[in-house]
């Protein structure tokens, strides 16, 4: 039976938008499929790793087969998709037990499961809270503090990222233990406050399919689960169930020494000063004294990188260690000129912000070198 | 007072593989360490254990007031007792409640390990004055290997002794055997202030009669099995056939159970020991609920994890192995451990670990023990090559 016949980008896309979550190995081999079904006039390409679904849509096509639905190796599609010349023409056909790929002389016989075997999950269906933003307002968002996510840290709610609404804001925090990066968007219209944690992976997933463009993306917090719809995706996550710590209480207020800088300045000189620092520790030692900061590095074979800048700075002298790449990260993702810097003593944490705007806040603890 | 084998002194050395074992036993360590600071209480049936609420009060005059054991409502039980306090059969483990229907007048006092910790190093160190070769096996108790040793048995026996009253004023038991099984043993046959040495023609004699729980390795569970079997007195154990033991026992314990009823044991007097596991424990006033009292078990598991990590500290130690222990109000008790991709000895780790653990258990009845231990050790200097070390923590917790 013919299922579908269309130019190799019609079918790539949305096949690659989905199989970004597909787990290579995993112990229910019908994971590792999507779901391709036609209902109507559309056909959709879905999958799962049970935590999250997400699902697209074919654009066009020449569909010419009745309803239908199959589940087919997601990567081996893809890789196959991809290897083919652009704007060839693909047909897609299935039989018993098979799906068969035709594009001019090539020939791919692909084992498939039974789409009834594919386990969606069922959606919730009242939001609790639904906003709307530009796309690229939410791909900022998440980009100013997701790589303060935990990785595998048994606190497992914090290998996820903390969205919360309240009022006009929606609020992301993302922290490791060790730093925390906390940012906000004002909204038109004020929410009910409502907090959940995404899990890591789909703010990742996110970050890579949420476009830099107006258009718009609709985040709707159901029982559990989180729903993006966005361009034609619908991706539904179930949130990490957890309470996420009081990030309040970690953000200092009131440091009194503090300087301002420029941000690829900061960056650059911090670059090169992390040459020579140590591979395991990443321990950076800044001096701070009257209009003047030295950075020192030195690594486990006793060799060294200094740099000084200019700046201005009439508070106490200070002598502290980070970990530079805590550091690396931050000026990495934010996007203004200049940065501030603001410390209690050399055991207390350090405050990074953007003068005049308290929509971002990075606290990132120091390292005894 | 002095053993019968005062003129047993004849292990010889000189026979290959002939060893001089000796196992020294501190007497009701926690209680006579007390008796010390109140003497006025010798003579006087005391029972030490429960909690500090139970601390003697000075009066204006100078004397103290003590508490009674009739007085107590509790939980807690006996850590120890003076042999005044075991005439009524009171024991260590057994609930201070029932402590108190034995002996209601007895004294009671709160144990106090930082005490008992100063005079258990005061002992060990010395006893290692006379010799280094010491096997620690608790506080209150050590292995002494006298091989190598010019003196005969008996005035070296009798000079560790003295050393101990000397540096602590304390009496101890010493059992001097062929090897750690036997000594361990003998150090019993005479307490207090006992002294005992054995040969191995004696085993017959004065091994065999006893019960097979005198045995250290044979415990509650196993001499009730055995007692099924008929077999309640070590003479009973050494006439049963090996393969007897292995069928009902299992190979390895079956074997052991036979050589142990002889008198076998080859096992080294090992000076250097590392600790395998430390751990932390604790009985509850009262069953607590895991939801309803959830913030009193919250502020007892942050409690034990802390001593956990002090005690980590203390020695030296960081653990990669994490487990907690649960005891329901209907006493089955369970264990979950977790392992850590890198050894901590941090209260705020341990906690997040043991909390880890919390999470794979059932938590719909109530409990009455919690206990943290931290096992997988290895030396804390080893820490300063785990990336992490250094690096500060926000105070994301409570």
């Amino acid at each position: 039976m013919k299922l579908i016949q269309a130019e190799r980008d019609t079918l790539l896309k949305p096949l690659q938008m989905v199989t970004g979550i597909v787990e290579r190995r995993h112990t229910l081999p019908i994971l590792s499929n999507v779901l391709i079904e036609r209902k109507d006039d559309k056909i959709s390409f879905v999958a799962t790793d049970l935590e999250i679904q997400i699902a697209t849509y074919a654009e066009d096509g020449d569909t010419v087969s009745e309803g239908y639905a199959v589940t087919v190796a997601a990567k081996k599609l893809q890789d196959i998709l991809r290897a083919l010349p652009d704007k060839t023409q693909v047909t897609l056909e299935t039989d018993e037990s098979r799906l068969h790929a035709k594009a001019g002389k090539s020939r791919f016989h692909l084992q498939t499961l039974p789409a009834e075997d594919f386990p969606k999950f069922p959606v919730g269906s009242e939001p609790q809270a639904k906003i709307t933003v530009k796309q690229k307002e939410l791909k900022h968002l998440l980009s100013m503090v997701q790589y303060a996510m935990a990785q595998q840290d048994i606190r497992y709610y914090l290998n996820g990222l903390l969205l919360l609404t309240e009022d006009n804001d929606i609020k992301v925090v993302a922290t490791d233990g060790h730093r925390l990066a906390f940012a906000l968007m004002k909204l038109e219209a004020p929410q009910e406050k409502r907090e959940v944690i995404l899990p890591r992976k789909v703010v990742l997933e996110l970050a890579r399919l949420l476009n830099d463009t107006d258009e718009s993306v609709t985040v709707e917090i159901l029982q559990n689960q989180v729903r993006f719809s966005f361009s034609s995706v619908v991706l539904v996550t179930k949130v990490v169930d957890g309470k996420f710590p009081d990030y309040n209480r970690v953000i200092p207020a009131g440091y009194q020494k503090h300087f301002d800088i420029n941000r690829q300045l900061l960056l650059q000189t911090l670059q090169r000063a992390s040459i020579l620092s140590n591979e395991k520790f990443r321990g950076v030692r800044l001096i701070l004294t009257t209009d003047n900061l030295r950075i020192v590095c030195n690594n486990s074979e006793q060799e060294e990188a200094e740099e000084e800048l200019e700046l201005h700075y009439d508070g106490e002298a200070l002598d502290i260690g980070f970990n530079i790449s805590y550091l690396l990260d931050v000026l990495n993702h934010l996007s203004g000129e200049t940065v501030r810097c603001a410390f209690g003593d050399a055991n207390s944490s350090a405050l990074i912000t953007i003068p005049g705007n308290d929509d971002f806040k990075y606290v990132v603890m120091p390292m005894r070198i | 007072m002095d053993a019968q084998g005062l003129d047993k002194n004849r292990i010889d050395e000189r026979l290959p593989g002939y060893r001089r074992i000796a196992h020294l036993d501190m007497d009701a360590f926690y209680a006579s360490v007390e008796l010390l600071r109140y003497p006025e209480l010798c003579g006087l049936p005391v029972v030490i254990g429960g909690s500090g609420d139970w601390q003697p009060e000075i009066h204006k005059d100078g004397s103290w007031h003590f508490s009674r054991l009739r007085n107590y409502a509790g939980r807690g039980v006996v850590t120890t007792a003076t042999y005044e306090a075991r005439v009524f059969g009171v024991f260590s483990g057994m609930g201070l409640m029932k402590a108190a229907q034995l002996t209601p007048d007895a004294i009671l006092l709160p144990a106090d390990f930082r005490a008992y910790r100063h005079y258990s190093r005061l002992f060990k160190a010395a006893v290692a004055e006379i010799t280094p070769q010491i096997e620690d096996h608790g506080i209150d108790e050590i292995y002494i290997d006298l091989c190598g040793l010019t003196d005969d048995t008996l005035t070296l026996a009798r000079r560790i002794k003295q050393a101990v009253r000397e540096s602590t004023g304390l009496s101890c038991s010493i059992g001097v055997t062929p090897n750690k099984l036997l000594s361990k043993i003998c150090s019993d046959l005479e307490k207090p202030d006992g002294l005992t040495i054995l040969d191995p023609e004696d085993i017959p004699n004065r091994i065999w009669p006893l019960p097979v729980r005198k045995i250290s390795g044979i415990g509650p569970k196993a001499t009730q099995k055995l007692a099924a079997l008929g077999i309640t007195t070590i003479a009973d154990l050494a006439r049963a056939e090996t393969a007897f033991l292995q069928t009902h026992f299992g190979s390895s314990y079956g074997h052991w159970l036979h050589e142990a009823a002889h008198g076998i044991d080859d096992r080294p007097v090992v000076t250097e020991s590392e600790p395998k596991s430390l751990s932390r424990e604790t009985t509850f006033e009262r069953d607590l609920h895991p939801r309803h009292d959830r913030h009193i078990l919250s502020k007892i598991l942050t409690g034990l994890c802390t001593d956990v990590a002090n005690d980590l500290q203390r020695k030296g130690y960081a653990s990669r192995t994490i487990s907690i222990k649960l005891r329901y109000d209907d006493f089955r008790t369970i264990s979950r451990n977790i392992t850590l991709s890198s050894p901590t000895a941090d209260a705020v780790a341990v906690r997040r670990a043991a909390e880890e653990c919390l999470r794979r258990v059932s938590l719909k009845q109530k409990l009455r023990l919690l206990g943290v231990r931290a096992s997988t050790l290895s030396a804390a200097n080893t820490l300063r090559n785990s990336s992490m070390s250094h690096q500060g923590e926000l105070p994301l917790a409570e």
